[in-house]
């Protein structure tokens, strides 16, 4: 805010009586920062409302008896949990994930390029076979450190 | 109906300097798969090399000149990108000389590492040419997931664990806003083209949304840049990462992001000055005075440095508040501060670095009496901190100059404003800076334990770098004012 009130200041000081002017550039730009304010506003408001109104509606966590046992057991879709919450997974998923995105999104540039290939042509096949190449690697890096051996 | 395809036509030449520092990050996969654990410190040199032999096209483009333009207007290789890409290189060469010793006495992954670094400097380049929304986001994302990564190399220290967390969620947030940002941009006016958005957002009736967009894009950038208020992550990260990688995200990253800010703010909001400058003029009082007055209370070097450099990212947005009059000469002082605000902060960290080795701690403290068993650490420090603080005939003073002569040169109020305030800060820098030099030269040893640092050759190489060009960027500064001469943004924007 400060910087523009400078430029007005500059305004008024170059053109001496124009105060008008300085004026209206000192409201244009108040015009389109309320713009931000009022996003800011309404971010803010739109959470305090959704905030407040399951506030209102939920069963109060200071009441006693069946509510607040059943609100200490883990959500399973809606299922009583079977056992502890704090079960393990096999971390070597995580790696498998890992390498389905990589030839996923691999796909996902392949397949319109196959869809027309003619079109292409040299060049589209040169680059197409540079990209799998540089994915390749990564599937060589991948081997080379033992990531695909399962035990 | 299906469109003909069109083959795009390659400039080879152009594109030289990311093509070699791709095929190096591919040779680096394949002997990092095909070597034995052993012999893992060949990673280094290869990725040194790379760089380097990606400096050979950098110099041929810049003697043959000429702006060259590929892919429809999105990637242009002029003065301004060669001068970065440049600075770019050569900063993660000297980091890659901070990193040698570093990473293989630790138990770190080597090879992965200088990959990493390697893919980040790649997006940095990209960045540096890139003038299209789109590329300009593969370029940010580019360099910053692997920097995420590297935060948190030092494996099984909750510190670097929280660096790495506290960056990747800071950074990801960040791209959120800026894409918001880009994709009310992209619906306003229909293009992603930086030079087309802004001559589709110059007339007289902007819409309300297009302020959103840009305050959203600023935004983004500013935590890149970690501009006070978004600078909450820095100080963290940079104490918890490895401190090469610090010094790494401390300089590089962060000249990337002002380069996203400069490609954007000139190349895409040129007639919007209106609500860019009081944006940038608030983030850079902010951020200077944030920076500076936290960092008098460090007693960590490392964390005073993060803090400094939070404050140094102040004076290097404060031109972008008057950009509008000045133009091109902004990008050009905020070019030159650039650069040479790497040579001395890489320069600081080398030597943080090298005398970590025997303190193995960044508490400033520890550091008293350097001096007396490594004073060509010690003096070498004190240059760099008193170049960061700006005092002649060091090279900071020049940067700091060119901030001043542009904001001067605006001869507006919001200019005299921010000169004033530059001038306050720097003073108050000053004090943290000669802080450090009088611990270590005036204080007693700690201990008492006098035995000499031993400081590998490649770091010996770092700190030799970085203080010849300290010093010759101070004393011939036209040396660095003349690779900046013709690098100009505006150029390419048609007015309307």
């Amino acid at each position: 805010m400060l910087a523009q009130v400078f430029s007005a200041v500059d305004a008024c000081a170059s053109t001496t009586a124009d105060t008008a002017a300085c004026g209206q550039t000192y409201s244009d730009f108040l015009r389109q920062w309320l713009t931000v304010a009022i996003f800011t506003g309404v971010a803010f408001g739109m959470g305090a409302v959704m905030l407040g109104i399951a506030a209102v509606l939920r069963p109060s966590n200071k009441r006693t008896g069946a509510y607040q046992n059943q609100k200490r057991i883990g959500y399973e879709s809606g299922v009583d949990p079977v056992g502890s919450g704090w079960t393990q997974t096999q971390v070597r998923y995580y790696i498998f994930a890992l390498l389905f995105v990589l030839f996923d999104v691999e796909a996902v540039f392949i397949f319109p390029w196959a869809m027309r290939l003619e079109d292409y042509g040299t060049f589209g096949l040169i680059e197409m076979l540079i990209f799998i190449a540089l994915l390749a690697l990564g599937l060589v890096y991948a081997v080379r450190k033992k990531v695909l051996q399962w035990l | 109906m299906l469109l003909g395809f069109e083959a795009p036509s390659i400039d080879f030449h152009a594109l030289a300097p990311e093509i070699v520092v791709t095929a190096t990050l591919a040779v680096l996969i394949l002997v990092d798969a095909f070597t034995p654990k052993q012999a893992k410190s060949a990673q280094s040199s290869i990725a040194g090399l790379g760089l380097l032999l990606a400096l050979v096209p950098v110099v041929t483009l810049a003697v043959d000149g000429g702006t060259r333009v590929m892919f429809e207007g999105a990637f242009v290789v002029d003065t301004f990108s060669l001068v970065l890409t440049g600075l770019f290189l050569v900063s993660g060469y000297v980091v890659i000389l901070l990193s040698q010793t570093y990473i293989a006495e630790g138990d770190y992954w080597e090879g992965e590492y200088y990959q990493l670094l390697l893919a980040s400097i790649l997006g940095m380049m990209v960045m540096a040419s890139a003038r299209d929304l789109i590329t300009v986001f593969i370029a940010l994302e580019l360099l910053s997931i692997p920097a995420y990564m590297l935060a948190a190399w030092r494996k099984r220290d909750l510190r670097s664990d929280e660096a790495g967390i506290k960056y990747y969620l800071m950074g990801v947030f960040a791209s959120a806003v800026l894409l918001y940002g880009m994709s009310l941009l992209y619906g306003l006016t229909g293009t992603t083209m930086l030079s087309e958005i802004a001559t589709k957002l110059a007339g007289e009736d902007v819409p309300s949304a297009a302020v959103l967009a840009i305050v959203f894009i600023v935004v983004g950038f500013g935590f890149k840049v970690s501009a006070v208020p978004f600078h909450t992550w820095a100080p963290d990260t940079y104490e918890g990462a490895p401190t090469p990688v610090t010094a790494f995200l401390a300089v590089a990253s962060k000249a990337a992001g002002f380069v996203a800010l400069m490609i954007v703010v000139f190349g895409a909001f040129p007639f919007r000055v209106d609500i860019v400058e009081p944006l940038f003029w608030a983030l850079a009082v902010a951020t200077m005075f944030v920076g500076n007055l936290i960092a008098l209370r460090q007693t960590n070097v490392v964390r005073m440095l993060a803090y400094s450099g939070i404050a140094q990212a102040g004076y290097m947005l404060a031109p972008l508040a008057v950009a509008g009059t000045v133009g091109d000469a902004a990008v050009q002082s905020i070019l030159i501060y650039l650069m040479i605000y790497a040579t001395m902060n890489l320069g600081a960290f080398a030597v943080v670095i090298a005398a970590s080795r025997k303190t193995r701690s960044g508490e400033l403290t520890s550091f008293a009496g350097l001096v007396r068993y490594a004073p060509g650490l010690a003096v070498a420090m004190a240059m760099f901190l008193f170049s960061l603080a700006g005092i002649p005939p060091l090279g900071g003073w020049f940067a700091k100059f060119g901030i001043f002569k542009t904001l001067v040169e605006a001869d507006s109020a919001a200019g005299y404003s921010l000169a004033i305030i530059v001038g306050v800060n720097s003073v108050i820098a000053l004090f943290y800076y000669a802080r450090v030099a009088k611990t270590m030269i005036m204080d007693d040893v700690p201990d008492g334990d006098l035995s000499p640092v031993q400081v590998p050759v490649s770091l010996r190489a770092a700190i030799s770098i970085t203080l010849v060009l300290t010093v010759v960027f101070g004393i011939l500064p036209q040396l660095v004012a003349g690779l900046t001469d013709n690098a100009t943004l505006l150029s390419a924007v048609a007015v309307p």
